[in-house]
């Protein structure tokens, strides 16, 4: 198994593991936010975010990356509605 | 006032007063007197106007005082009354003597912290015991809430020296948890941490008991590369065994921890 074994996390979750995979996903979605780009992948034909996007993909687990991915579009959509249900809070206590 | 007074009414004096009735008053009025009073003297008009306390009757000053009185003594204790009952309802609120979901039961997994080999929910007991389900290969949700539960009985530990606390982790995902992963991952958490893992079966019907939803399915690939969908709460059990509270998310580690010295003091009654 270990000539095989990838430098990412897959089965083994330790605290440092799991530390390294949010510190490379916070830097990815970091970049992704100056370049305005919601949707991870969408900022591939522009070539930004390219060596953040790869430490990224190698840090993490596949399934960590889509689940935080998902999560990162679900959190955009969701802001909105927030901030609509937040002013509709404030002006109905006025 | 007394010089008027003709003999004849002086008399009157050495009666006790009578108390009219209505009927009496009525009779005198128009009959004349049939009452067990001396007959007056026609020169009633001389006579000085005495209180109408036939009129009045039993409501004098002094009854109206006490009325008031009793009046206000009954408010005063009704009042109170209220307030006891309204207190002694929210300690019964707490106590949950009744209404108490029926989450949890019998169930026997692997222990993998070692000893003893099987841990059943009768390990349960004696202890009080906060049960998270979770399973090794979680992003951030499972490392999140055994924080805070380390946090917790850390918290407990210097606040309720002595009580005996256990956190327990079960695995909702036996294809790829083993014993020995669940040891390493639970080494990042609270020492005293306990791991219990099971077969598909075993795992199917603990969840089933505490009310679980687990997406694992039976023939899922230890080598896969997935995540399990599972409800999130801390389950908080007393030392008969019996389940307490669930908590979710949302709930901080210094309210659970807060909560947690409630029920101790509520169940210690």
């Amino acid at each position: 198994m270990w000539p095989f074994s990838s430098p990412k996390a897959s089965n083994t979750s330790t605290r440092e593991d799991r530390q390294r995979c949010w510190d490379a996903r916070d830097q990815y979605f970091a970049c992704l936010d100056r370049a305005a780009v919601v949707k991870p992948g969408d900022e591939k034909p522009s070539r930004a975010c390219g060596s953040e996007g790869k430490s990224y993909e190698e840090s993490c687990a596949k399934s960590w990356i889509e689940y935080f991915n998902q999560r990162r579009v679900i959190g955009e959509a969701q802001k909105d509605r927030l901030a609509q249900a937040d002013t509709q809070a404030r002006n109905a206590k006025q | 006032m007394f010089s008027f007074r003709p003999l004849r009414p002086f008399t009157r004096n050495l009666v006790p007063p009578q108390r009219l009735s209505f009927v009496d008053l009525l009779q005198k009025r128009c009959v004349g007197t049939s009452s067990k009073l001396p007959k007056d003297p026609p020169k009633q008009s001389l006579e000085p106007q005495r209180p109408q306390r036939n009129v009045i009757g039993t409501f004098t000053p002094a009854s109206a005082a006490l009325f008031i009185v009793v009046g206000v003594g009954l408010f005063w204790y009704f009042q109170n009354e209220k307030a006891n009952l309204l207190k002694q309802r929210e300690q019964e609120r707490m106590s949950k003597a009744y209404g108490r979901p029926h989450v949890g039961g019998p169930f026997s997994l692997l222990n993998c912290s070692g000893s003893p080999q099987r841990f059943t929910h009768e390990e349960l007991v004696g202890k009080w015991s906060l049960v998270y389900f979770g399973f090794t290969n979680c992003p951030d949700i499972c490392p999140a809430e055994l924080d805070k539960v380390t946090a917790v009985v850390n918290e407990l530990g210097k606040s309720n020296p002595g009580l005996p606390i256990q956190p327990v982790f079960i695995s909702v995902d036996p294809a790829r948890d083993s014993p020995s992963i669940i040891r390493a991952y639970l080494s990042d958490f609270h020492p005293s941490f306990i791991g219990l893992v099971g077969n598909y079966q075993e795992t199917k019907s603990v969840c089933k008991a505490y009310r679980v939803y687990f997406s694992t399915p039976p023939d899922a690939d230890p080598k896969g590369d997935y995540l399990v969908d599972h409800s999130i709460f801390v389950y908080l059990m007393d030392p008969e065994g019996r389940f307490v509270e669930a908590f979710g998310q949302v709930t901080e580690k210094d309210e659970m921890a807060k909560k947690i010295k409630e029920f101790v003091v509520e169940w210690s009654k």
